[in-house]
């Protein structure tokens, strides 16, 4: 697990344990806290309610968050003139790191620095990368386990954004 | 002993094995069959005295008395029925930070956040929230939940915080608990060590690549382990943490004081060790009907047995007459 990927390969073992992954919340108010935010600042989820917010739980030492970076990306600075706010948030790590990482791969979008892994573990994430898109209204639309493309980002904004 | 005084036994030991469900909830016994027939007899009892009351077998008084025991009557068959129809109980075990569905109730369970400075109070609590109710604190005192009572056990837990040589945080995961991404170690294993069990749990360090097991000991169990018996006794729990790399060799081994940071492995550890909630939902006699049949136990029973003033007639008694 350590070198190949960053799922947990648990999952939920009782009905009524806490797991079951991000999916299980779709419905739910999202939860939000306040961050740091490289490059200074702190930043939430709760603090853009209005717009639609996808949330990207990750890490520097993830291979699939790595990979799926050029595609969150490259749909931020596509749908971003259409009021979709893109946060990555990091999880466990320090803003040095995460700032290292972010720049050194020509990310643009917001990244939140979550030391104490208060959004993974309260959105709880089975694994990294997590992705948890939030509506206009505050609550949580989709929660996904796992990297994603970027027609399966456009696919999963798209009619939030067109809807208004 | 009497008929009446047997009855009024029965009643006594009826509501205080329905009371019981109560205050001290969520034990196996309430669904034996030891519990039940005791119960059983008790209404019986209960039944067949309060009816001879009723139509007039215990004057003075016979029916007050037979009210007093219909209302314990009532509170004996909620009893009953809990015990015999009432579900099997359910733990809860919450992450922090997490909203859990609890479909036996209806519920849902708002587990807190917990950090370095909450864990060690061993206080936290759990807000179960019903649609269209107001939302309920559960803590360690058992409150009635619909047909059920809630409370929580307070289990071991630690917050761990893990630097690398240059001092910046790194990641934890726990790969074999659903709380994948939580630094919050809730310590669901154990491990038999010398016919005691203690609490186990392990945490991973991807970006170093370790993985950390971790024991928890009380500071009574530390005691215990004391060589020198002169030394002062430990006054704070601690943990064995053991390290290994991803291809599961050893990379040490060392004891770790709450609070404090300890080197092992190659990473710089804080485990701070605390306690964290666990939800119960226990089974519990109907409360309306456990209350209304108290009251009528002790409002009947009172009446029943406080003596009556004799009407005044204006007529002197012969003694004083005589004085």
């Amino acid at each position: 697990m350590l070198a190949s990927g960053c799922y947990s390969g648990g999952g939920p073992k009782h009905s009524v344990d806490g797991g079951g992954g991000p999916a299980m919340l779709t419905g739910a108010p999202a939860v939000s806290y306040a961050i740091p935010r490289v490059g200074g600042g702190t930043d939430s989820v709760a603090s853009h309610r209005g717009s639609i917010v996808l949330m990207n739980f990750w890490a520097t030492w993830c291979p699939p968050c790595k990979e799926e970076m050029p595609a969150l990306e490259a749909l931020y600075r596509s749908r971003r003139s259409q009021g979709l706010v893109v946060l990555g948030i990091d999880q466990g790590e320090s803003t040095a790191t995460a700032g290292e990482f972010a720049k050194a791969h020509g990310v643009t979008f917001p990244i939140l620095v979550d030391a104490d892994q208060q959004y993974a573990s309260s959105y709880v994430s089975i694994g990294l990368p997590t992705t948890v898109i939030v509506g206009r209204d505050g609550h949580v639309v989709r929660g996904i386990d796992g990297a994603q493309t970027l027609g399966q980002f456009q696919a999963l904004v798209g009619p939030l954004l067109a809807a208004k | 002993m009497s008929a009446r005084a047997t009855a009024i036994a029965f009643a006594i030991l009826a509501i205080a094995l329905t009371l019981a469900q109560f205050a001290v909830p969520a034990r196996d016994w309430y669904h034996s069959w030891q519990y039940t027939v005791i119960l059983a007899i008790a209404i019986v009892v209960m039944f067949a005295h309060a009816w001879r009351a009723w139509r007039g077998g215990d004057e003075p008084r016979g029916k007050r008395i037979a009210l007093a025991l219909a209302g314990a009557l009532a509170v004996a068959v909620a009893g009953l029925l809990s015990g015999l129809i009432g579900p099997d109980t359910v733990t809860v075990l919450g992450t922090p930070g997490t909203v859990t569905p609890v479909g036996d109730i209806g519920a849902a369970a708002f587990f807190p956040q917990a950090d370095p400075q909450t864990l060690p109070r061993g206080d936290a609590t759990v807000i179960l929230r019903r649609r269209g109710a107001g939302p309920i604190e559960v803590g360690s005192r058992p409150v009635p939940v619909g047909l059920s009572v809630a409370f929580t056990e307070m289990r071991p837990a630690a917050y761990v915080v893990v630097r690398d040589d240059r001092g910046d945080r790194l990641t934890i995961t726990q790969p074999s608990n659903p709380s994948f991404l939580s630094p919050v170690i809730l310590f669901r294993q154990s491990q038999l060590i010398h016919d005691r069990t203690f609490p186990l749990d392990t945490f991973a360090v991807p970006a170093a690549q370790r993985v950390v097991r971790i024991l928890y000991f009380t500071a009574a169990d530390l005691a215990t382990f004391r060589r020198d018996a002169d030394a002062p006794a430990p006054t704070e729990p601690g943990a064995i943490l053991s390290a290994s790399d991803d291809a599961g060799a050893q990379r040490g081994i060392t004891m770790a004081a709450s609070g404090r940071e300890t080197a092992i492995g190659g990473l710089r550890v804080t485990v701070t060790l605390g306690s964290y909630p666990v939800l119960q939902i226990a089974s519990a006699p109907q409360p309306y009907v456990t209350l209304g049949g108290l009251v009528l136990f002790f409002l009947a029973g009172v009446l029943a047995f406080v003596p009556e003033k004799k009407p005044q007639t204006g007529v002197s008694s012969p003694s004083y007459s005589q004085s």
